[in-house]
């Protein structure tokens, strides 16, 4: 368990030196702060009486419900689409850094199998990430909470799946990096799937203007790969407190993380070092 | 006692390309030990196998043939690398941490407790010479300084085997002095150490055994003194040798190449004894040597001193390995 434990603290003080992260860190602090001291909200009775933005009154009504889910969406949109780009753009060269010759033997002569050193530095990853999207949708829910009196429960459903989907980016990356140790390759990739996934999540109206094969392709590829942009639907549909009637998006791309995460192991397995 | 590391047959065959895949045969059915108590040194020219041999033993890379044991485990097995130290060739630590914080994450990769870590990451800073450093991240170290410290993470575990990848290389002679001296204390506390290196001085002075490697080969082994004794030849340093004794034993006695002195003259004189001159004496046995001195008594020479020649560690290498294929380190 040891050698697991000190694998772990490695990835994680790794990621800790990235300026990206702390960058990350810094903008989900102003946001929080922002949040907390420009946003003044006058509830009475459980309903808005006013509301000022850095000082400025807000006109017109403003349903509370509505200002809560509304803010609450925005971090959580802005959480999933720049803190996991950004987020993936931080944490890709740890993987090929760890594969570096020099480091990754010194790391194998270690008394740690290579599952276990594999999932350490994945489980490194996650925690960090974790750590972070907790901080930034964590603190958000709590504050709006405390100040609007609204608990909207189903919003922290946002942080696993904000989570989730930079865990199945981030195996496209263990998969890559497996095979070609390419940092730029593996991020390539990866930013690839995000942008095909803008063209997957108009699945409906594309098939209705292809023909068999066409359609065939474009529907197999809708089914394997990640529907990175249709999972924000959901995110979304959470932080407005609605239910989600199709987790099937999300269920997908957990299924292609999973591939990813088997096939890089498979060769971070097998292959010399 | 069971050999720590026993390798036999052992192949690698690495291969790359998938369209047109290129095989490189780096290891080609190598076979040896190394007991228990050793100080073991690895030598080759580049592309010996000798990296790969040390990759495959703690399960960097894996063999395609042949076996190789490490402690009786087989190459990969935690269980034998608990009982391992290793400072790869070229090592990349985390030059974002200082020494005592890069030590802490890789003592406890090794397994080494919290209390074991507390206590012996300060003692091994100032056994390698670093304790003056403790507050310095890894990237302004020096390369001697990073050896130092990577030293200090090889020994963490107290290990039985010490497996060293060019340990004093970047390391100032200072350094280097200190480094041995922590291999000759190793050595006296029973430890196995493992040395791949291409200084050859450095290794003839702290090995006990040697190993040579060519083109995936294992070309001799065996203790240093054993290799590198030249059978029954001295050197003779005496009064010039009349020119019919010399004549007479022309078969077991010849003068010494000539040197060229500052004037440019060529000379057999000795440099450090004017007067006297250098021969090389190539008896049958001892009976024989001892047959040209009486001669040499006989006959009017003095002599100042008889040496038996030993080939230096880099003499016997070069006679072994072909030089062609020797790269300079």
């Amino acid at each position: 368990m040891l050698p697991f434990l000190g694998m772990l603290q490695l990835t994680v003080r790794e990621l800790r030196a990235k300026k990206v992260i702390w960058g990350l860190f810094l903008i989900s602090s102003l946001v929080l702060l922002i949040v907390t001291f420009a946003l003044n909200l006058d509830v009475v009775d459980g309903t808005l009486a006013s509301a000022r933005i850095f000082g400025a009154e807000a006109t017109g009504g403003i349903d509370l419900e509505n200002l809560v889910f509304a803010v609450q969406s925005i971090v959580a949109g802005a959480a999933y689409w720049l803190g996991i780009l950004l987020a993936l753009f931080a944490s890709g060269p740890i993987f090929t850094t760890l594969l570096t010759k020099g480091h990754i033997d010194l790391l194998l002569s270690k008394p740690i199998s290579r599952t276990r050193l594999l999932t350490g530095h994945v489980g490194g990853v996650w925690l960090t990430m974790l750590g972070l999207c907790v901080y930034l949708l964590g603190g958000i829910w709590l504050i709006m909470s405390l100040k609007a009196e609204v608990w909207n429960a189903r919003f922290l459903l946002s942080i696993p799946i904000v989570l989730s989907m930079f865990g199945v980016m981030y195996g496209v990356i263990v998969a890559i990096g497996s095979f070609t140790r390419s940092t730029a390759l593996s991020l390539i990739v990866t930013y690839g799937l995000i942008v095909a996934s803008l063209g997957l999540a108009a699945v409906t109206q594309i098939t209705e203007q292809l023909g068999f094969v066409s359609k065939a392709v474009f529907l197999t590829l809708y089914h394997t790969l990640p529907n990175f942009t249709e999972v924000t639907t959901i995110v979304s549909k959470l932080s407005q407190g609605e239910p989600v009637s199709d987790w099937y998006p999300f269920l997908s791309s957990i299924l292609f993380g999973a591939a990813c995460y088997l096939i890089g192991g498979i060769k971070f397995y097998r292959r010399d070092f | 006692m069971p050999p720590v590391i026993s390798i036999a047959s052992l192949e690698k065959t690495y291969q790359s390309g998938i369209i047109r895949p290129k095989r490189v045969r780096a290891l080609d059915g190598v076979s040896m030990d190394v007991p228990s108590g050793s100080v073991f040194g690895l030598l080759g020219p580049n592309g010996a196998g000798k990296t790969t041999m040390v990759k495959i033993l703690l399960g960097v890379a894996r063999a395609t043939g042949g076996e190789a044991r490490l402690f009786g485990h087989a190459p990969g097995d935690p269980d034998a690398r608990k009982r391992v130290g290793y400072l790869p060739e070229k090592h990349e630590f985390p030059d974002f941490l200082t020494a005592p914080q890069m030590l802490e994450i890789y003592g406890q990769m090794a397994g080494v407790s919290d209390t074991d870590r507390s206590r012996r990451i300060p003692q091994l800073l100032d056994r390698v010479g670093l304790s003056h450093a403790t507050d310095q991240k890894l990237s302004g170290f020096s390369k001697g300084m990073l050896q130092r410290a990577g030293l200090a993470q090889a020994l963490l575990n107290e290990p039985d085997l010490l497996i060293l990848d060019e340990p004093t290389d970047g390391v100032d002679p200072v350094g280097r002095r200190e480094i041995r001296d922590i291999l000759v204390e190793l050595k006296e506390e029973g430890k196995t150490v493992l040395i791949n290196s291409h200084l050859l001085s450095e290794v003839e002075k702290v090995c006990t055994e040697i190993a040579i490697l060519n083109d995936g080969t294992l070309v001799r082994t065996g203790s240093i003194e054993s290799l590198t004794a030249a059978d029954q030849t001295y050197t003779l340093s005496c009064t010039p040798i009349p020119d019919d004794t010399l004549a007479a034993l022309k078969d077991i006695l010849e003068p010494v190449d000539a040197s060229t002195t500052q004037d440019g003259k060529r000379t057999t004189e000795s440099a450090s004894a004017p007067g006297l001159r250098r021969y090389r004496v190539r008896p049958d046995d001892r009976a024989g040597l001892n047959a040209v001195i009486d001669r040499l008594r006989r006959d009017g020479v003095e002599i100042d001193e008889i040496t038996p020649v030993r080939q230096t560690l880099e003499d016997y290498f070069i006679d072994v390995v072909n030089p062609r294929d020797t790269v300079p380190a």
